[in-house]
């Protein structure tokens, strides 16, 4: 990790996200391997001398203590001056605008208040690293969208170094300079959120990071600019170029988002519209591709008055939107998981 | 760096925590638990006495038998009573809202707050047929053994509702909703879902009642003392308990009684061990009939006048069978006839129970803190594990036997200069320790670790996180801890006894007035400590609703 | 005839008012989702139709039938919980044979009913596991399983997928929708999560601080709000302080803070009128000319990418942009913005100010 990054860890619950974040803050010790902050071995540093500050999911603030207590507690343990601490408070008080609630205790804040309070405690003790572990998952969605932004731009302000832990890709996406995606304790790919969207390591990742749709055959023909894939049902499809050999058992990915509607005669895959969901500024379409499955598009709100359930439709997709994979060895399925 | 940055460095130091979590656990084992089974070694050393004395001996043996068997009798039936009378109102505590919650929940608790001595002695008059019963009393029972019952529902009662209010108010309600939502009726829905759920808890609400009914020895002597109007001898109705303290009375001048004494402690722990591992096994394997459901019936149970009778039936145990026995004693200042009595001496006696509990309370809470500390923070390992286990040990062992114990062991290391205080100190301290670990254990185990480790990265050291943020969380549940070892404690009398026949504590005292049929002067020191243990009892639950939760 | 009804409900804790006043209809086969903050009274609302709670004043019915002193088991619907509330003592296929056998079906239903719903759910595999071995996505199938077992026709959802990753709320999200459709079930479904509320809803009732805000369906309650609070909750939107200077049958325009005037849909105000302006981000383009604005961030949202920018006025306004598009764009650049007339839409500036009209807690 570099300096002044800001890094999230993604991925699905029990996918190790957590533990990898209590390895960094000491609080578990890890079976093999080492920890290194600035090229020096932490790995067996006690966690109140790393000065990497966890703010837990359900942030931890100290009942017993107000909110100036609760803020105040790093620099308190660490002997700062009273009249630094005075002017230390009032300036982070102000920052996450709790001026007025410094004598409160964490039960009378709401949910976003609480987390802005947790939030400047931590940075109170200049932190090299902030371990942030689900920061936002306890509070409304609604709230959670703006608070993404505001979050980001203080860490950025402030130049503090991130880890986020976060199950929530469109978090991830919005907030990471770099994301590392992590499933069952394995780190499958790290890069910054275009990499991670539009150049997927696995089709896990193509799925879990912004919904793909998945088209299986066989590798007909492959070359420079492009290849081509072709189902038992003989449909062929075409993709960015890959490395996957003729002849090899294939998947191709395409992002839902990426997937377009056709008139019928200039697609390959036909179908029929089984249901519309309006989503504010997309139109959630589903189209049943005969003998194929269901492929699902996103258009823009403002053309959802041109279909309707049950018109017969073609799909596709711009070859360099889409992506194709060595057919996983454990079954399509089961590489999609995401619980 | 000051002195005291120094310290605190040197505290927080790993090897330093290490070894003071060592010495922790070796005190808990050296001082707790060795000496309180330690009597098991006699039958491995001094067998031939036991068969000798005891087992070639049918008169002490029928004697002993009987008396175990008697014990055990009772427990099983004061367990099941409790039960059936305490869950009613456990469930009032922990699912409903009503006006006078508050007031019941103070109801619950008082019988804790008075010293079994003064409890049995209480019960007794108040029931008991005896030679000269008190103007309002019953005076109904003659049968010992109901009496007995009687007298041990009344304090075992509040520990069963206590450990299935918790339990009950653990589990989530939204199970039983969930239920109903499909269609079970109130009753169908908490036979087949909450009760289930709930087992574990009835295993601890049983095994303290059985426990707590098995090893009381002060209250029970006193209410057969009063009974049969005179001190107890061999011939009468024993419990086990009580024989220990007859033959440990005995034994001073009598040593051949030493075997038998041994025998009778040996029997009950080892019994009250299996059982109650018994007890546990059974209770969680055993499977309610789930798929069985009676919905009419079940149903019609479960409205109408039905639920209201429950309720008010079990709430008029408590008030009758209770809570009036407990306190009946407080009669005697109205009616009783004065007489004259050295107060000097229960003062003397007041003194050394008073310096006995605190510094009892005091070891248990530097001792007992770190232990249940250690205890959650190391769950998953086989150790604390283990020490969770034994921690219980003293609490099932009878007081009598325990006492015994204790004093056999240290006399055997150090005959003849083991100093009387320190004996009932250390006995003391082996059966109060639990309740307060017990307590720190809960309390700890509600807080989310998340709290100490986040102040941990903050920066602060072991220590530090420790005093200032668990410590303040959970300094409720100390207190409870520290007051209930406390009042224990002053109202022990069947361990002081057992481990020193002629202890001067406030309860031997008032079972020796008893025994001397001073009933008048009895009774008025059994309100004196009243009122004492019940100003304590107001403490803590001050401090209990300080809580920040 | 609705299947639901509530007339004048209002329920109290002590001092503290839950919900006040609440009037609403659902009909049969209605998919209804309950919307808004942490706070505002859906799940007392939801939980009085249920009969966990009872209302403190007003009547709830459940087809014309008063359900006044009826208990929970008697109403006949099914209940979905935040928290899941799988048995956790018995398994997959005892959970959801729950409610057949306490409703004393006959033996065959007993036996062919919970089967059937596990397949449903795709799960019948799993039907001898117990809840803590299945993912907490599963473990909410079996739970909606169990509550359509019970033969519910009235199914209640209390924020059925919060518990869950986003990821899997998402795929939920469209699961329970073709099933409640495909079995013609009637649905309130609580939730403060307007993208759920969007996708799974016939129509959606907003709540705030107990009382319903606005109801309608999703495309008119973000098209056409009719409340800036609503503008605000259901999906982001850009909000302009401004005076009217025009107002007429075809459009409205609106003086801006920096002096610009700039256009919105026709709305009755006079001109003087103080108000805020409602603008969606995918509205807002960059143009040659409009609104000077300069471009503060930009963040990848995997199809698009999310400009900010501050205007001249002081205001900060978000806009889409195309990906490929991106490179065009620089931090520090100036440009204009500018939206088609039917895209804005004018409200009057609530007294309070614009931040307390749309807090979100």
């Amino acid at each position: 990790m570099n300096d002044q990054e800001y890094l999230c860890l993604l991925g699905p619950t029990g996918a190790g996200k957590t533990t990898a974040l209590r390895v960094i803050a000491g609080l578990t010790a890890p079976d093999e391997g080492t920890v290194h902050f600035d090229q020096r071995d932490v790995t067996s540093v006690e966690p109140e001398h790393r000065n990497a500050v966890l703010l837990s999911q359900t942030y931890s603030l100290f009942p017993t203590m107000t909110v100036a207590e609760n803020i105040m507690f790093g620099p308190d343990i660490r002997n700062v001056s009273d009249r630094d601490k005075e002017q230390m408070l009032v300036s982070l008080l102000d920052l996450v605008r709790l001026t007025g609630r410094a004598g409160s205790y964490p039960r009378e804040l709401s949910g976003g208040m609480q987390q802005r309070c947790a939030l400047v405690r931590a940075i109170a003790t200049s932190p090299d690293v902030l371990l942030l572990d689900e920061p936002l998952r306890a509070l409304d969605a609604r709230l959670r969208i703006d608070l993404r932004r505001e979050l980001k731009s203080l860490a950025k302000t402030l130049g503090l170094t991130v880890v986020h832990v976060t199950h929530d890709q469109d978090e991830a996406l919005v907030m990471a300079d770099r994301i590392a995606i992590i499933r069952d304790g394995r780190i499958v790919q790290v890069g910054t959120p275009s990499q991670v969207f539009n150049e997927p390591a696995s089709p896990f990742v193509a799925n879990f990071v912004g919904q793909s749709n998945f088209f299986t055959g066989t590798v007909v023909s492959s070359g420079p600019d492009g290849s081509e894939v072709e189902d038992d049902t003989g449909h062929r499809m075409k993709s960015r170029p890959t490395d996957v050999p003729v002849g090899e058992k294939a998947v191709l990915a395409v992002k839902v988002g990426h997937t377009r509607l056709l008139k019928l005669e200039a697609a390959k895959l036909q179908g029929r519209i089984e249901r519309m969901l309006f989503e504010g500024r997309v139109v959630h379409v589903d189209v049943d591709v005969d003998g194929v499955g269901r492929f699902s598009a996103k258009i823009p709100a403002s053309h959802g008055g041109r279909y309707q359930v049950g018109n017969e439709i073609g799909v596709g997709w711009n070859r360099n939107k889409a992506k194709l994979f060595p057919y996983p060895e454990g079954g399509l399925e089961n590489e999609l998981r995401v619980d | 760096m000051g002195s005291g940055d120094r310290l605190l460095e040197f505290i927080s130091r790993r090897g330093f925590r290490k070894g003071w979590t060592v010495f922790n656990i070796a005190f808990f084992l050296l001082f707790i638990i060795l000496p309180t089974v330690f009597i098991l070694s006699y039958a491995v050393t001094d067998w031939s006495k036991i068969q000798n004395y005891v087992l070639n001996d049918p008169a002490t043996m029928d004697l002993i038998i009987g008396a175990v068997v008697v014990s055990f009798e009772i427990a099983a039936i004061v367990t099941v009573i409790d039960f059936i009378a305490g869950l009613p109102v456990a469930w009032m505590m922990a699912r409903k809202e009503f006006r006078g919650k508050q007031f019941l929940d103070t109801l619950i608790d008082m019988p804790l707050a008075v010293p079994t001595a003064a409890l049995g002695f209480s019960a007794a008059i108040f029931w008991a047929a005896t030679p000269n019963p008190p103007p309002f009393s019953l005076a109904v029972i003659s049968s010992p053994m109901l009496l007995i019952i009687l007298l041990h529902v009344v304090f075992s009662y509040p520990y069963m509702v206590r450990s299935l209010t918790a339990i009950l108010g653990g589990i989530d309600e939204t199970y039983e909703t969930a239920g109903r939502t499909l269609g079970a009726s109130r009753l169908t829905a908490v036979r087949t879902i909450t009760l289930p759920l709930f087992r574990a808890g009835l295993v601890t609400g049983a095994i303290l009642c059985f426990a707590r009914s098995l090893s009381e020895t002060g209250g029970t002597i006193i209410a057969l003392a009063t009974l049969y109007g005179r001190k107890m001898v061999e011939g009468d109705f024993q419990t086990g308990p009580t024989l220990i303290g007859l033959w440990k009375d005995a034994s001073v001048s009598d040593p051949s009684l030493l075997p038998a004494l041994a025998f009778v402690s040996i029997l009950l722990i080892v019994l009250a061990l299996v059982l109650l591992l018994v007890l546990k096994v059974v209770i969680m394997k055993v499977r309610l009939p789930l798929r069985k459901v009676w919905p009419t019936p079940e149903k019609l149970l479960s409205r109408g006048l039905f639920p209201k009778f429950k309720d008010s039936s079990a709430v008029l145990f408590l008030a009758a069978i209770v809570l009036v026995p407990s306190f009946f004693i407080f009669t005697y200042v109205f009616t009783g006839t004065p007489a004259q009595a050295d107060w000097g001496l229960f003062i003397d006696a007041l003194v050394t129970s008073f310096a006995v509990a605190s510094v009892v309370t005091v070891v248990d809470l530097v001792t007992g803190i770190p232990l249940a500390l250690y205890i959650v923070k190391n769950r998953s390992g086989r150790l604390a594990q283990l020490l969770d286990v034994l921690v219980n040990v003293p609490l099932i062992v009878p007081t009598a036997a325990l006492g015994f114990s204790l004093g056999l062991f240290w006399s055997t290391l150090d005959s003849g200069a083991a100093v009387p205080i320190l004996l009932i100190i250390l006995a003391h301290i082996a059966f109060t320790y639990p309740l307060v670990v017990r307590n720190v254990v809960g309390a700890v185990e509600g807080v989310d670790p998340a709290f100490e480790e986040t102040a941990r990265t903050l920066g602060a050291r072991p220590l530090q996180s420790f005093r200032r943020v668990l410590l303040p969380m959970i300094k409720g549940s100390i207190l409870a801890g520290a007051i209930m070892a406390f009042t224990r404690s002053l109202g022990e009398t069947g361990a002081t006894l057992a481990v020193v026949a002629n202890a001067n504590t406030a309860p031997v005292y008032i079972v020796n007035l008893v025994n001397s049929q001073s009933y008048y002067l009895a009774a008025m020191a059994c309100i004196i400590l009243i009122i004492i243990s019940y100003m304590f009892m107001l403490l803590l639950r001050r401090f209990t609703r300080e809580e920040v939760v | 005839m609705p299947l639901v009804e509530m007339k004048g409900v209002s329920k109290r804790f002590g001092k503290v008012v839950a919900s006040s006043g609440i009037d609403l209809r659902i009909e049969d086969g209605e998919y209804v989702t309950i919307l808004g903050p942490s706070g505002c009274g859906k799940t007392t609302l939801i939980r009085m139709i249920a009969g966990i709670l009872e209302p403190s004043e007003g009547k709830v019915l459940i087809g014309g039938r008063d359900m006044d002193g009826v208990p929970i088991e008697e109403r006949d619907i099914g209940y979905v919980f935040q928290n899941i509330a799988l048995f956790p003592h018995l398994n997959m296929l005892e959970n959801v044979s729950y409610g057949p056998i306490v409703k004393d079906v006959s033996e065959e239903e007993r036996v062919s009913v919970p089967r059937r719903y596990l397949e449903l759910v795709n799960l019948l595999d799993r039907m001898s596991m117990f809840p803590s071995a299945l993912s907490g996505g599963e473990q909410q199938k079996v739970a909606l399983a169990r509550a359509l077992a019970s033969g519910a026709r009235l199914l209640l959802l209390d924020e059925p997928l919060s518990a869950l990753d986003a990821r899997v709320r998402m795929d939920l999200r469209y699961e329970l929708r073709r099933i409640t459709k495909d079995l013609g079930l009637t649905v309130l479904h609580v939730t403060h999560d307007q993208e759920e509320a969007m996708t799974v809803s016939d129509r959606i009732v907003l709540m705030r601080n107990g009382r319903i805000m606005e109801s309608g369906s999703p495309e008119q309650m973000y098209r056409a709000p009719k409340e800036l609070f609503t503008a605000n909750f259901i999906g982001e939107t850009n909000l302009l302080d401004g005076v009217v200077v025009v107002s007429g049958d075809d459009r409205t325009l609106v003086e801006v803070r920096d002096g610009s005037v700039v256009e919105a849909q026709p709305s009755g105000f006079e001109p003087g009128d103080a108000v805020v302006l409602s603008v969606r981000p995918e509205r807002v383009h960059a143009l040659n000319e409009g609104l000077k604005a300069v471009v503060r961030s930009m963040s990848f949202m995997g199809t698009y990418i999310r400009v900010t920018a501050e205007a001249d006025s002081e205001d900060i306004l978000e806009f889409d942009i195309p990906v490929p598009r991106g490179g065009d764009f620089n931090v520090g650049d100036n440009i204009h913005l500018g939206w088609s007339m039917g895209s804005a839409l004018v409200y009057q500036r609530p007294p309070g100010g614009i931040a307390e009209a749309v807090k979100l807690e």
